[in-house]
């Protein structure tokens, strides 16, 4: 691929990422916000991968779009405004089989390369990583501990 | 560049999100759509000082899990005192009268 291509490669998915922020801003249902906030995460990711940024990028789908997003998700669609839809079993079906393609398609030489990078990026800021998950565990208790005190 | 200009296009929508919210779920999406622009701000930083920068995304990615944490908290205690999640019923902080 050629310059030209690749920064037309840039801006295609930085406008897909601003569109799915924009779309996020215009739905009205905080469910369907959640889920294009997410789109736009993984496409921010997707511009990580694009500069073979691949530790920023599981970094950013896993715990980013897996563990906030999700939760976000989920929160959304707990106070959402608009009464649930049902899913169509077709698209449920299309999905899984795209999935399974995927999964049969993927090549494994990149897995093992992002799992090296990880366990080096481990090695190296090990204290880091356990200080700042403390502090996640931390905070996870304080909000525990206020969420009984409020519903006494 | 391309990137700087789309992290500031992503930061001016969520902030548009931020003030024209009107339930505190939706507050909660900008700012995690705010913290995308935080992120695509930084990859401009990985041509210089690559390791700097994956650190300060690492304290970037904990510190939005932990942003999360709280307002879930938040957004709990207000549904159970104010029985809703709307802007309008949390009185408190500046725009008290």
């Amino acid at each position: 691929m050629t310059v030209m291509d690749l920064n037309l490669l840039v801006i295609l998915i930085g406008a897909l990422a601003l569109s799915s922020a924009i779309g996020s801003l215009l739905t009205r249902d905080n469910f369907y916000s959640a889920l294009y906030m997410s789109l736009a995460m993984l496409f921010v990711a997707g511009l990580y991968a694009f500069h073979d940024l691949q530790p920023s990028v599981v970094l950013i789908t896993l715990v980013f779009v897996g563990a906030v997003g999700v939760v976000t998700v989920a929160i959304a669609a707990t106070y959402r405004a608009q009464e649930s839809r049902r899913i169509s079993f077709a698209w449920a079906l299309l999905i899984a089989i795209v999935s399974a393609i995927f999964v049969v398609r993927f090549p494994s030489s990149v897995s093992f390369k992002v799992l090296s990078d990880g366990i080096g990026f481990l090695s190296t800021y090990l204290l880091v990583v356990i200080f700042l998950l403390s502090m996640m565990v931390l905070v996870m208790l304080s909000a525990i501990k206020i969420l009984k005190e409020v519903g006494r | 560049m391309i990137e700087l200009a789309i992290a500031i296009l992503v930061t001016l929508v969520a902030l548009l999100m931020a003030i024209s919210a009107k339930d505190i779920i939706r507050l909660l999406i900008s700012l995690e759509l705010l913290f995308a622009g935080v992120f695509l701000s930084l990859i401009p930083l990985f041509a210089k000082i690559p390791e700097t920068a994956f650190a300060i995304l690492v304290i970037a990615i904990f510190t939005s899990g932990a942003e999360l944490l709280i307002l879930i908290s938040a957004i709990v205690i207000i549904d159970k005192l104010k029985r809703g999640v709307e802007i309008q019923k949390v009185s408190a902080g500046g725009d008290t009268e």
